[in-house]
Order: C-alpha cells, then structure tokens, then sequence
C-alpha cells in the first residue's frame, strides 16, 4: 500500500470510530490470530499480567506507558506526556511502525504490513476494553476439530463396529488427514521434508519480519534471546558460541524447529517456502552457503553438510575414571590436610525477597 | 542454562561479591529465615512462664472456619514462603524458563504437586481435555486416535519416579554458584503417578519389526519433541495423567504426559499429544542444539539419558540455616539415582576427610529420590557438611572435581558432583567447595 493510500485508510478507520473501540470493518476471530504476533510479549483477557511487554487490557483510552508496574522505555512514557492515549487512530499508526511511532521505544517488533490485519487486530483488542464491545470471543482457531464436543466420546467410529486391533480394542483409527495435519518432523534424512523451495534472500525478508527483532538482524542474539550464527572455532574456548554454524551437526533440525516452534508466540505462521527461505538464510548467516541466490528445496536439502556434524558421538559416561573405580570408597582419613574453602557462592540474593 | 545466562551470572557474581557478604547473609537468614520458622526454641519470655501458654489465643476461643469454606484446600499462611523461585536473569522469557522446588522446606520423599518445578518452552498450555488427542503413527499395523477416556480403560501402574532436568546443577561447573539447594539442586521432584505401560498403547497399535524408535511430542506452544529409544520405551515408560492421586497439574502436562524413569526430565513429554514409531533417531533440536555435553576437546556426547547418582543435603542449607544453636542437630537430605535404588549414602561433617554412613529413611523405590539423615551433637565448630550417593549398582556420586578432570566446565548437563555446605559457628550456611 502506498503512504497515501495508508493515509486514507487510517482517516476511515478513525472516521468510524465514534467513542466505540468495536469497529465495524475488523473481524475479531481474525484478530485473534493477528495477536499471536504479540503474544511473546503481551498479555490481553482475564487475568492479563505484564510480560516482556504491559498487558493490553483496557487499551482503548489508555494513556500510552501508563501501566504502573510496567517498566517502559523513557520515549514511551514522554509520548504519555505529549498526550498521546491509545484510539484506533494512534494504535495503527503504532502497531504498523513502532519504531518510527515511538521513537526510542522498546518493543522490538517490525510492524504489521497488511491494513487488514490490523484493523482485526484492533477488533480483537477492542474486546477487552470497557469502551468497546465487551463480548468476550470465545470461539477456537485451533487445528482441532472436535473442540465443541461435550465429553471425550470423540472416537467417531462411525460404522459402530467394534474394533479388532490390539489387546483390549482401545483407541480408534487414525485417518490419513489426521496423520498429515500432525505428522511434520523433519529427520536428517530428508523424511518429512514438504515439496518447497526458498532463496536466501527471500529468506532475508521472512528473517527480517519474523526474527530479528529477537534473534538479531545477523543472528546475534537482540538482548538475552538466542544467538543463530557465529561462533565457529569456538568450542575448545572458555566461552564457547554454539549456534547452527558452530554446533548443530544437522540441517533437519534447523527446518524442523523452525517451523515447529518460531517464531516465538506465533508458531506455525510461515509458509513451506519461508521455511525453506529462512533456513537458507540462516545458512547464509553462517556462511554455509555464500551465494545470496542459493536456494534451498527439498530437492537440494540432503546435499549440505553442517560443519561440526562429526564431532558428536554417544554416551561414554560409563567409562570415566570416577565409575569405574572398583573400589570402596573411603571412610575415614580421605584427604590430607585441614579443610579450607577454595570457592564460595558467587551469587548471594538469588533468593528473592523472602518475606513475600 | 545457555551460556549467556552463565556469562550473565558470571557477572553478577562479581557485582554481588563486592556488596558485603557476611553482612548480607545474616540479613536475609534473619528477616527471612527466622520469621518465616517463628520462634526457634520454647525460652520463657519472663520467670512465670511464655506467653503463647499463660496467655489464651485467639484460635482456641475462636470459632475455626466450617468445612466447605477451603474446597481445594492450600497450605498454611504461615508457610506462604514455601514456593516455586525463578532467577529471573537466566532466561530471556519466563514463557521459555524454569522455577525451582523448595527442596530446603520438604522432608519425606514426594514433592507436593503446587510446588514441582516447571520447565516450560512455550508456557503453560492449558488444554480441554475432550479436545485432547493421542495419536500413535508410523511403523505400526494400525495407527490410533485415543482419548483420555480411552487410555484410562488401559490397565494402570502407580509409580513413585524422580524427574530432574538434565541441567540440575549446570550453573556449578564453573564454582559454586548459586545461594540455595532450591536453586542449586532444585529441578527435581519426586511424585507418585498413575498412568498405563506406553508398551501396552504401543502394542495395541502393533509395532512393526523395523521400528527402533519413537518421536514423542507435545501439544503446547513449543510442540517439544524427543526421540526414545524402542529399548527404553518397552521397558518402563508410562504415559500417566494422575500426580501424587489428582488429575497432573497444567504445568506438569495435564492432561496426560510421558513418564521416562531415571532419564533427563526434558523427555518426559508433557501434554503428550502425538507418538511417531520410526527406525533411527529424528534429530531434534533438544537432542542437537541442547541436552548434548560439550567436552574440553570440542566435541560432544550426545543421547546421555540416563540421570547419575546424585545426592544433596537439604537442611541446612543456605535458605535453611541453623537458628538453634549447639547440640542435636538434623541433618537431612535426598539421594536418587537413574540406574535404580540408592543402596547407600554417607555424610561428611569435615570436608570429605571422613564419612558415616546416614540413616535412610522412608520407602526406597527404583529411580526415586530417597531421604536421608544423619542426627548428630554439634559442638557449634563449622561444618563442612557433603553426601555421597551409592546406588545399587555400585556408582559412587563422584566429586565436582573429579568431573571436571574429566568433562571440563562447559558440558552444562549432567552435574552429578559431591555439593558442599559450609556451616559457620553462628549457623549461617554457604554454597562453597572445599580443598
Ligand atoms: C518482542 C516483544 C513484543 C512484541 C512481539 C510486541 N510487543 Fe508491544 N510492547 C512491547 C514492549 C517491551 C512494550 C513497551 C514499549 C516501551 O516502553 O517503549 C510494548 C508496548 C506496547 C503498547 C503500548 C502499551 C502501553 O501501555 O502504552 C501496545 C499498545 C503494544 N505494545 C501492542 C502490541 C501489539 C498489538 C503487538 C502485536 C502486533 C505487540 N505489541 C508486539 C513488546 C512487544
Ligand atoms: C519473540 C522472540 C523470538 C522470535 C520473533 C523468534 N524467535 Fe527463535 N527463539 C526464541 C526463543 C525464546 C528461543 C529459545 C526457545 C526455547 O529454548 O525454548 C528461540 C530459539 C530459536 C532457535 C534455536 C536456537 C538454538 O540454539 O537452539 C532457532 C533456530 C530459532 N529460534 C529460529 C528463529 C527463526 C527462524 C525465527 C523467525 C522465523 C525466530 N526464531 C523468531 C525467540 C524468538
């Protein structure tokens, strides 16, 4: 969309606005999925705590950074003091770019990009602030199908036969759409693997979106969130890096984890292909792949080696010194000399405030 | 337990060593010790007597509450200390974190189920169980949808398992770290659990000959995933949905989870909602990127399941310090092993120079923490207080040091070593190592 364009849009939304944070053109259901972005960081319905970021009970009217408790950045709290209070109006403009909204604040997320979304994002909001529809949605947006069922008599065994397999009969059978809608593990082996493909610079723009607010614009790590690249040669330091370059000896756990579980609060939201793009990105990160116009498929996938692949080899506990030791341990006169502290608890108010 | 979060410590410790050490600790064992015990021993406040007994109370004049007005009952208000902890600095979220149990507040050998620690990777999910599905899939006769109602038709087991993480203890290797057994030493609990043979779940959907694997996953935010081996599988995992007798807890995977005794707590899958049969290992994430133990050489063990013999002295201990002074003394602590019982465990009141052997009290179960004691006299001089746990197959817990000659500083995982107290004449108690 372009800026005049947006500029339109954002005069509607606020033209329909009148005192109601329920707005006509969002869809709640909609929103509720939107919200997923924020859900690493934000809290919103009964019983709603802060998290990384203030819960967003009751937005709508809210001064901006006037939750107490909350700690916000100072750009957050001065916008507050110009007056800003969250509407319609403010909110777009915020959540499609924060940044530039509140300069200086503190919330590391890109922005949503589509009108749309934020508009049924907004919707869903509006939910839980008082000034706005106060019906709660309780409608579910989950793969499962048999949500609304009163009690656990899901086994549709539709031509009431009784089972044959097994001991004791239990359980039913499992269809084919079931299995799929489950079954998405990646092994090393390229099992699993989904038809697809992505560049690494297709995979820049997924990172760019959906990683690195947390995970850093090169994989560094933003804050405390984990680092994705570097590191190599590390292992023998005294601090060793291990990241998918440095440690991970296998490429199908990058696509499996990826689109299993990031990003973070908002699981399973990209595409096959920006999996595969993201991955070779990550690739290009860690200089496994040079070439911004490589592209990974899963033609492709079982031709990269990881670096550090060899050095992982299984458990040889057993053979260490201190078990196989066949002797008694000793009871009395075990160690020489008087007993002398070398080393003392390095952190001493890891117990939090006892009297509370 | 990244090496971030150690670096992080690292540089707290620092801050926190200049801040005044000895001062600090009295402190906090007075404010926060002391208040929460009450009153430490029964002197009379004046020649005529205490006033608890020469003066009436209110709770024996005073009607009580009636039955019905606590109808899931909690723990006494005088006990509201007795809590879960996180150190919030270790993790970047508390979505993806750990909180760790009271171990210096428990005795006996179950851990009460509001008070097991929580390891979560994408938060609590708080499941209907009537929307809850296991499926069983892949190299089986007949792949299977079950219920909770289902699997509750399985003939049960109860069992009494530890479950510790793998990284109990991880922030050690470097030196003595953190202040308190419940940080220390506190990713472990121990409860009862009623559940089905997952090899009973298994056969009934038939295990083809070429299966040597299973992917277990879970139904939350993070879809956790393992793989486990059709060896261990078969032997004596449960997938249990009762605690201690009650439904699990939400936090320990309600409604049903994996039991995988005396194997790391990250592979008992919570919210088990899915089991692929397959014939070599998938890779995960958890079993890559983490739960492998980095050696000095660079390389790294990987599939290290089984918990060592392990054993800590819970009272004293630096949240539980000694408030009475000279003579009897309780020396009470846990021992655990995943190979199986704990045949033996000896205590050291000198620093290791020498060892009785303690008294262990209370059922001994395969791979459940059992407790122990050693009653003794003090003569109020410091103690250097250790326990050494011997299982039933003869490992002996070996010493932090002898870990490290072997492992280095850097594997995280699987920090079994020999935990030393330090008990000063005015009952303070420190995390220290001795030589
Ligand atoms: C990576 C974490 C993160 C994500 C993701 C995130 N936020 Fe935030 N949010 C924050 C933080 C931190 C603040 C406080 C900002 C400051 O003080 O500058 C904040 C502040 C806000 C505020 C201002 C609230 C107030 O009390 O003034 C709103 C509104 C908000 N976020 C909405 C959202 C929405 C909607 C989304 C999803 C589209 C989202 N945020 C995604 C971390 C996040
Ligand atoms: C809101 C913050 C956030 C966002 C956004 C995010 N991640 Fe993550 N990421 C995390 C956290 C937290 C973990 C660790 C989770 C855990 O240990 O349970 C993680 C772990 C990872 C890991 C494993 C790291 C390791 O060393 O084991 C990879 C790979 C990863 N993320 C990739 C991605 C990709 C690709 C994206 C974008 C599609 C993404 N993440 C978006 C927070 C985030």
């Amino acid at each position: 969309m372009s800026k005049f364009l947006k500029t339109i849009a954002l005069a509607l939304v606020a033209a329909t606005l009148s005192g109601s944070a329920a707005l006509a053109n969002g869809d709640v259901d909609q929103g509720e999925k939107v919200f997923k972005k924020c859900k690493a960081c934000h809290a919103v319905g009964e019983g709603a705590k802060n998290k990384i970021g203030p819960q967003l009970n009751d937005l709508f009217g809210r001064v901006a950074g006037s939750i107490d408790g909350f700690k916000y950045s100072k750009a957050m709290i001065a916008k507050g003091e110009e007056g800003t209070q969250w509407d319609q109006e403010s909110l777009a403009a915020f959540l499609s770019k924060p940044k530039s909204f509140v300069k200086g604040t503190k919330m590391s997320f890109a922005g949503i990009k589509k009108q749309k979304d934020i508009d049924n994002l907004l919707a869903y909001l509006g939910t839980f602030s008082a000034t706005g529809d106060t019906e709660p949605t309780t409608s579910e947006t989950s793969d499962q199908t048999a949500t609304t069922e009163p009690v656990e008599k899901a086994a549709p065994l539709k031509n009431a036969e009784l089972p044959t397999h097994g001991t004791y009969h239990l359980g039913r059978m499992a269809s084919e759409a079931e299995i799929a809608a489950w079954n998405h593990d990646v092994r090393p082996d390229g099992e699993g693997l989904p038809d697809g493909r992505g560049t690494v610079l297709q995979g820049e723009e997924v990172y760019v979106e959906y990683c690195a607010s947390c995970h850093g614009d090169f994989g560094e790590g933003a804050g405390r969130w984990p680092v994705l690249a570097g590191g190599q040669g590390s292992l023998q330091n005294e601090r060793p890096v291990k990241t998918i370059g440095s440690y991970w000896p296998y490429l199908s756990t990058v696509y499996d984890y990826v689109q299993r579980a990031m990003p973070f609060g908002q699981a399973t939201v990209l595409s096959d292909d920006e999996v595969y793009a993201v991955t070779a990105y990550l690739l290009y990160l860690n200089d496994i792949v040079t070439d911004e116009e490589f592209e990974l498929s899963n033609e492709n996938f079982n031709s990269i080696e990881m670096p550090n692949a060899a050095n992982f080899y299984a458990d040889d506990r057993a053979n260490e010194p201190q078990y196989n030791a066949s002797a008694e341990p000793c009871m009395v006169d075990c160690k020489a000399g008087p007993v002398e502290i070398t080393k003392r608890a390095q952190v001493l108010d890891v117990t939090p405030d006892q009297s509370n | 337990m990244n090496e971030k979060a150690k670096a992080k410590s690292m540089a707290n410790a620092q801050i926190q060593l200049n801040a005044g050490r000895r001062s600090f600790l009295k402190n906090s064992v007075l404010v926060g010790g002391a208040a929460a015990i009450g009153a430490i021993s029964a002197t009379p406040a004046s020649a005529s007597g205490e006033d608890v007994i020469l003066q009436k109370q209110d709770w024996r004049t005073d009607l009580g509450d009636g039955v019905g007005t606590r109808p899931y009952g909690t723990p006494s208000s005088h006990e509201a200390h007795v809590i879960r902890r996180n150190v919030e600095w270790l993790t970047a979220d508390p979505v993806s974190s750990v909180s760790f149990t009271p171990l210096h507040e428990l005795d006996g050998i179950i851990t009460p189920n509001g008070v097991c620690f929580e390891r979560h990777h994408g938060g609590i999910a708080e499941i209907d169980p009537a929307a809850h599905r296991l499926m069983i899939h892949g190299l089986v006769d007949t792949p299977l949808v079950f219920t909770l109602e289902d699997l509750k038709r399985f003939p049960r087991e109860n069992r009494v398992h530890f479950l510790e993480c793998a990284a109990n203890s991880g922030m050690e290797w470097r030196g003595a770290q953190l202040n308190g057994v419940q940080f220390t030493h506190g990713m472990i609990h121990n409860v009862m659990y009623t559940g089905v043979k997952l090899r009973d779940v298994l056969n009934e959907a038939g295990i083809k000959p070429t299966a040597k694997w299973l992917l277990v996953e879970g139904g939350d935010a993070s879809a956790m995933t393992r793989s486990i081996p059709m060896e261990k599988a078969l032997d004596d995992c449960l997938i249990a949905f009762k605690m201690n007798g009650e439904a699990l807890r939400p936090e320990q995977g309600y409604p049903m989870r994996l039991v995988v005794p005396g194997w790391e707590g990250n592979m008992w899958i919570k919210w088990l909602r899915r089991i692929e049969v397959g014939d070599m290992p998938w890779q995960q994430r958890e079993e890559t990127s983490k739960y492998t133990d980095l050696m000095p050489d660079g390389r790294a063990r990987r599939f290290t399941w089984q918990m060592d013999v392990k054993s800590v002295i819970t009272s004293p201990s630096p949240q539980a310090p000694v408030l009475h002074g000279k003579g009897r003394l309780v020396i009470s602590g846990l021992a655990w092993s995943g190979a199986g019982k704990v045949s033996r465990v000896d205590v050291s009141i000198d620093g290791g120079r020498n060892w009785q052997p303690a008294r262990i009290d209370g059922p001994s179960f395969t791979r459940s923490v059992h407790r122990f004691y050693l009653d003794i006299d003090w003569n109020g001089e410091p103690l250097y207080l250790q326990s050494r746990a011997i299982d039933e197959e003869n490992n002996v817990q070996p010493t932090k040091d002898a870990l490290r000659a072997v492992r280095g500083v850097n594997s995280i995982y699987h920090n079994n070593g020999i935990q030393t107290w330090y008990v000063a004449k005015d009952g303070v108690t420190e995390n220290v190592e001795v030589s």
